[in-house]
């Protein structure tokens, strides 16, 4: 088996072991979704109105929250130290760990966004624009709430910081996904701005994970 | 001569000895360009025919706002040189840079609210540039924050540096993000390419303020990083003897 292959086949492993760990982000997902009517009002037009954005804010929170320590365990049993012997590139090896997270537990998250878009009453359009920006989207997102995970590996007492410092570089994301959200409820047109989310997308999957290997590196390295 | 002049930077010492003079230098320019400007511009420069005598917080917001912006590019620039040439004074420099680019990005923020309330009737709008900036405060805070959070000093300034240079690259994605998102700010006060709006007897005062904030962020940026130097160096024994001195 390929190197790539037993990756993948650990990490199902991994889930295997653990199948809490996909299900908490999509408990706090609809937990959250749950708390907006209650701190709103139960009014049904202005739910719909909302509803979409506060998907949107949930869905990504979810994430963050899902990805904070996504090397940690690799980190402290010595994984990440073996990668660095493999014959690959060690940007390869961390897209793999990212497409992986991405598709274990990411992909079950937004699977189950429809399901709180009915509870908050989002019109199917504008339900069928929140999944394709989600699925558009969440690559980058990915990406870079991994290079958080990675740069703040080293510290003991780092808490919530990997998030707090990347969440200000999703601000272009959560902007044109907003923007597809409000063309798909005027019924305009809303490719151009697909099309902008997708190339960012596929730059951040592209470059971030150079960066998360040298993050990574930079931790094993210690002090040299 | 050769490389000598570049070697140099290496050594802390030299560049504790060398920067001291060059702060003196700084900070009484800084101080003669800002009196001379200020004065110019809050007391004698025309009022301006809408805004009244309000305008003139200009003379303290643009020179604050271009700094915020700029220092984080010269913190970029840092990051470059130090993973370049593994110079670890970019990394002091970096350091300082960060927390003086945080003040200076809340300080124009702050000046920006108080401007607004007479001029737009509210401290805060959803404007491009107000929220542009506002994530260049959260994107410094960030920078200083990882810092705080990892204890040995190299791996923390390497941290950093990537965190700034992936910052750089997205800042003017951001940046136009933003701007497309909303947009009801102004247009810039002072371009390179065109001749400015307003009168000279109102913009000249602002170029002196503008360059006197500028050279007296250096003198701030220089003040900080022999502070940060000391620091590190603790155990050198130049450092020893120049506090046994004092």
């Amino acid at each position: 088996m390929s190197i790539e292959k037993r990756m993948l086949a650990r990490e199902l492993k991994l889930i295997a072991a653990r199948p809490g760990d996909i299900f908490k982000p999509m408990w706090f997902l609809m937990l959250v979704i749950s708390m907006v009517p209650l701190a709103l009002a139960p009014d049904s037009d202005l739910l719909a109105e909302i509803g979409s954005a506060m998907i949107w804010v949930a869905t990504l929170l979810a994430l963050l929250l899902n990805t904070e320590h996504l090397f940690q365990s690799d980190f402290s049993d010595g994984v990440l130290e073996q990668w660095l012997f493999l014959d690959r590139p060690l940007a390869w090896l961390v897209g793999l760990k990212l497409i992986a997270h991405w598709l274990f537990h990411v992909l079950p998250l937004i699977l189950i966004t429809p399901i709180a878009g009915l509870m908050l009453s989002v019109s199917t359009e504008v339900l069928f624009a929140l999944l394709a920006t989600l699925f558009v989207a969440t690559p980058a997102l990915t990406c870079f709430s991994g290079l958080g995970a990675a740069l703040t590996l080293g510290s003991s007492r780092s808490g919530i910081l990997g998030v707090l410092v990347m969440m200000p570089l999703f601000v272009p994301v959560v902007i044109l996904a907003a923007g597809v959200l409000i063309r798909a409820t005027d019924g305009s047109d809303t490719l151009p701005l697909m099309a902008l989310l997708g190339a960012f997308s596929v730059v951040a999957a592209t470059l971030v994970p150079i960066a998360v290997s040298a993050a990574i590196r930079l931790n094993i390295g210690g002090s040299n | 001569m050769g490389w000598r002049w570049f070697h140099q930077w290496g050594s802390p010492r030299w560049f504790y000895e060398r920067a001291g003079r060059w702060q003196l230098v700084c900070g009484w320019l800084a101080l003669i360009l800002l009196v001379a400007g200020s004065l110019w511009g809050l007391g004698f420069a025309p009022v301006d025919y809408q805004q009244g005598n309000s305008y003139r917080i200009i003379y303290l917001h643009v020179p604050v706002a271009f700094l915020a912006q700029a220092m984080y590019a010269a913190m970029a620039l840092c990051a470059v040189v130090l993973f370049v040439w593994k110079m670890k004074l970019a990394d002091v420099a970096m350091q300082s840079i960060a927390v003086m680019g945080f003040a200076f990005t809340v300080l124009s923020l702050v000046s920006g609210a108080v401007w607004g309330k007479p001029t737009w009737g509210t401290y805060w709008v959803w404007d491009a540039r107000l929220t542009s900036m506002l994530i260049l405060a959260f994107l410094y805070l960030g920078a200083i924050g990882l810092r705080a959070a990892i204890q040995d000093p190299d791996q923390a300034g390497k941290a950093c540096g990537i965190l700034v240079l992936v910052g750089v690259v997205n800042l003017p994605i951001i940046k136009y993000s933003v701007e497309w998102w909303n947009t009801l700010h102004q247009p810039a006060s002072l371009k390179l390419t065109e001749k400015p709006a307003m009168p000279a007897s109102m913009w000249v005062p602002l170029l002196v303020n503008i360059l006197g904030y500028y050279i007296a962020a250096a003198y701030l940026v220089l003040g900080s990083m022999r502070a940060i130097v000391l620091e590190r160096e603790r155990r050198a024994t130049w450092v020893k003897e120049l506090i046994g001195r004092a």
